[in-house]
Parts: structure tokens; sequence; C-alpha cells
């Protein structure tokens, strides 16, 4: 047989720090961001383009999506792709730099001071360009490319061009260069990072999360790499016409909705397949997010439709659109995602010396069902309700909405403050040895 | 590398959600003679377990097999 990996070589996880430094920054800025709707409703009640919507959105975008997508991604992908990551210094300084651009950018992009939201996504990029290119090298390192790597490095790829085109429009206010109309090229950034980068990582880890903890398997190879490859032709699309101002980006706005088709077909065909029937709550929250990317297409395609009148009501379900995308599909997927990766990391740091040693608590003892199917309810409530009032520009009831999604984000913040509780104060009891082991399980 | 007599003991540790392979190995290498091996079949390539391998004093080596599925031979060092 062929791969062999013997102790020593070069195939491990990271260290666990790296990746929870990334994750605890973004749940401080998801609660930060929450809180900050709630204070000023108007935000999401009025037409987004401002300084402070725009402040707000990067808020989410950098300071919680990013941060807590980059951190899982130093810890998922040499586990996804068996391959050491290629640096983990190069991922601090790149936390440092990443932390230092996303808060400068909010500060400045609220006080409008675009020259210096330019330095400070400067700042940003050199550290998300430290990201890309650990990442490519660790991708050099994979043994075999699967639809998973191709998603990944498809989303590095997207993730580059998202903040080049961001660099681009700081730059164009600056200095008023750019022949594209202003909020054509914000909308078209928006679509690169939200669709290249977040979007397409849910799709190309989802190949890998979903069977590993549904205990099932990719049931079409040729189906997931055909929605990986749809959703990239159909985004090189969208982009150019948003870009623009074309009337075709309905064509290509379609080209991802099939290849989101195909990405629900293999999903639901690997759930069918599955071994394990009750799904755990953090899969509940992957799945949902999943499912919503349903409206979230047919509204985008709405959006798109040709000729379509810019009227209060169209202007007000453009953000329902941002808000639905952005917290409902990419925010609910994390959170799933997160409970799955920050219990291990902490049970794997500190508990993986004492296993067979001691009595050890298992991973889902670490944080609480009942929170964890709390902040899911609430989260549904407040998504609907938020968007709601959002259509119909209504602020009372876009605060009342936000409330409830950050009520849901302090179960959560409190569900993980358990979880962390077993770095500082692990539960250990003394092994009670069962008889020797005899051989065949 | 040790040459042993014994028989291997296998287990299987496929079909178990993350972490629970890593368990039932760890757990099981604790009851391992000092001179047998054993051959622990997981779903995945054990990443995390090289480490801990590594600091209870035992070596591993692992191959895919044609199902996709991994066998890591683990012995004492």
């Amino acid at each position: 047989m062929s791969a062999k990996a013997s102790v020593g070589t070069d195939v491990r996880a990271p260290s666990v720090a790296l990746p929870l430094r990334f994750i605890l920054t973004g749940i401080g800025a998801l609660l930060t961001g929450c809180a900050w709707l709630v204070l000023r409703p108007d935000l999401l009640a009025t037409y987004h383009y401002n300084q402070y919507v725009i402040a707000a959105t990067h808020l989410f975008v950098l300071g919680w999506i990013c941060s807590a997508i980059m951190g899982s991604m130093y810890q998922l992908v040499p586990v996804a792709l068996e391959a050491r990551l290629h640096s983990e210094k190069l991922a601090r300084w790149h936390f440092a730099l990443h932390v230092t651009g996303f808060v400068g950018m909010v500060v400045m992009f609220q006080n409008w001071n675009l020259k210096y939201v330019g330095s400070f996504g400067s700042i940003l990029a050199l550290g998300v360009g430290l990201f890309i290119y650990n990442l490519v090298r660790t991708l050099a390192r994979i043994p075999r490319w699967n639809v998973v790597a191709f998603g990944i490095a498809s989303s590095l790829a997207w993730l580059a061009l998202a903040i080049f085109a961001g660099l681009y429009l700081a730059a164009a206010k600056c200095w008023s260069f750019s022949p594209f109309e202003p909020l054509a090229q914000m909308h078209a950034h928006a679509h690169l990072g939200g669709l290249g980068f977040f979007v397409m990582l849910i799709v190309a880890v989802g190949y890998k999360l979903v069977p590993m903890f549904a205990l099932s398997e990719v049931q079409s190879a040729r189906r997931a790499g055909w929605s990986i490859v749809l959703l990239n032709a159909g985004l090189a699309g969208v982009f150019a016409t948003i870009l623009f101002s074309s009337q075709w980006k309905i064509v290509f706005g379609c080209v991802v909705v099939v290849g989101l088709a195909f990405y629900w077909l293999e999903i639901l065909a690997i759930l069918r397949a599955r071994k394990r029937r009750n799904l755990d709550w953090g899969l509940k929250y992957f799945l949902t997010a999943v499912a919503l990317l349903v409206p979230v297409s047919a509204l985008g395609a709405v959006l798109a439709w040709p000729q379509l009148p810019l009227t209060p009501l169209t202007a007000q379900m453009e953000n329902v659109y941002g808000f639905l995308a952005f917290i409902g599909v990419v925010t609910f997927a994390i959170l799933g995602m997160l409970y799955k990766v920050v219990p291990f990391l902490v049970w794997y740091a500190s508990y993986s010396k004492a296993i067979g040693r001691g009595k050890v608590p298992s991973l889902a003892g670490l944080y609480s069902p009942t929170l964890q199917a709390t902040g899911y309810w609430l989260f549904i409530s407040g998504l609907l309700l938020t968007s709601v009032a959002t259509a119909l520009a209504h602020e009372s009831c876009v605060r009342a909405g936000c409330v409830v999604l950050l009520a849901s984000v302090i179960v959560f913040a409190v569900n993980i403050g358990k979880v962390l509780i077993h770095l500082v104060r692990p539960r250990i009891e003394p092994l009670v040895l069962k008889p020797t082991l005899q051989g065949v399980a | 590398m040790m040459n042993t007599n014994e028989t291997p003991v296998i287990l299987d540790a496929r079909g178990l959600e993350p972490p629970q392979p890593l368990v039932v190995i760890l757990e099981a290498l604790e009851r391992l003679p000092k001179s047998a091996e054993m051959r622990a079949c997981t779903d995945r390539r054990p990443l995390h377990l090289y480490a801990l391998l590594e600091q209870r004093g035992f070596t591993a080596e692992t191959e895919q097999q044609n199902d996709g599925s991994f066998v890591t031979t683990i012995r004492h060092a």
C-alpha cells in the first residue's frame, strides 16, 4: 500500500493556541457587532450606502467572519487535507496584522477617513497575503487533490481578489480614478468576499465536516466537483456583470444557483446515507445555514432581475439580502462549525495526555446541549424578526430582532465559556482499570 | 523496530465520530503488552494521534487501504 506516515513525519495537527486566538477574537467582534445593531437599528432600517453601515459590515465580515474562518482553517485544513501547516510562525504574524488591520479599518470607516482605511486595509491585506501564502504552501504538500482541496484553493483565490478589490475601492474613493459606478464596485467587492470566500468555504468544508460528523461519505464526487466548478464560473460572471452594471447578471446568478443546487443534492445524499441517525446541534446549525442559502439565492435572483427599479422596498430588500447572507447563512454556519472546532481544541489540549490514564470527560460533556438548543431557536427567531423588520424599514422591530440575535450570541458565548473553563480547570478523575486487552474488536 | 511473534492486536475504530477513535486507541494502548503490536483501523488518517504516541513512547506507521480507510501499526519504541 502507499501513503505511509510514521511518527515524527510531516503530517500533524497545528497547536491549539493558534486557531483559538482567532476564534475568540471573532466571537468578541460578533458580540460587539450585534450590540452595535441593537444601539443603531437604523443601520438596517435605512439604505446601506453610508459610512456607519460600511463600518459595521466590516466589523462583522473581517472581525467576526474572517477571524473565525481563518482560525478554523488553520486547524481544519491540515487535518482535512492531511498536510502539516506550512508555518505557524507566519500564522501568528497574520493574527497581529489581522487584528490591527480590521480594528483600524472599522474605526476609520466610521470616521470616513478613507486614506487611513487604505492604510489599515493594507496592513490587513499583508496579513491575508501571509494567510494565503501559508495555505497555498500547505496545499502544495497534500498527498492527493480532492473536491475539498479544490474548493479551498478556489476560496483563497477569491479572497485575494476580494482584498484587492477592497483596496482598489478605497484608493478610488481617495483619488477618484475609477471608471466604475461606486455602488456597483461595492456590490461586486461584497460578492467576491461573501460568495467567493465564505460560501465557497461553506461548500468545500461541508463536503468534509458533514460526512465526518454524520458518519457518512461523499456520494458523488462528480456532483460535488460540479458544484465547485459552477460556483466559480457563476461568480466570475456575477462579479463582472455587477461591476459593469450589466443586465446579464441574472444569467450568471442562475449559474451560481445551479452550483448550489448540486451542493444541496449532494448534502442530501450524504445525509440519507449516514450511519448516525440523530444529528447533534452543531450539525443542525450548519445544515440550517445551508438551507438558508435557498431564500438568499431566491432573493438574489429577484434583485438581479433586469430593469428592476430601485424603490424603497427593493432598496430594503438589498439590505435583507446582505443581512441574510452574512448573518443568516455565513454566521449560522460558523456557529455550527465552532461548536465542533472549539470543544475539540480544548478537549485535546486539556485531556489528550490523560486518555487511558485517567477518566476524562467526553467531548459532548464540555458544553450544554440545552444552551445549544436555546441559542439555535433564539437565532432563528431573531433572524426572522430582523429580516421582516428590515424589509419594512421598521426601526423598533429591527432593534427587537437584534436584541434576540444578541441574546443568541450571548448564549453561544456562555456555552463556549463553559468549554474554555476546561483549559484552566481540567476535570480528570482516577481511572477504574478494566481487564487486560484480549484482542480483536 | 521490534519484531514480535505475538498475534497483533486488531482494533477497529471505524464508524466512530471524532475524537472517539483517538480515545479507544489510546485506552487500548495502555493495556498493550510490551512485546505486542496494535493495528488500529480508522476512517481517517489519525493526525492527532501521532504526537500523543510519541509522548507515550510508541512508534507508528499508517497505511491507506483500498477502501479508503487507514491502518496504523503501533509498537513500543
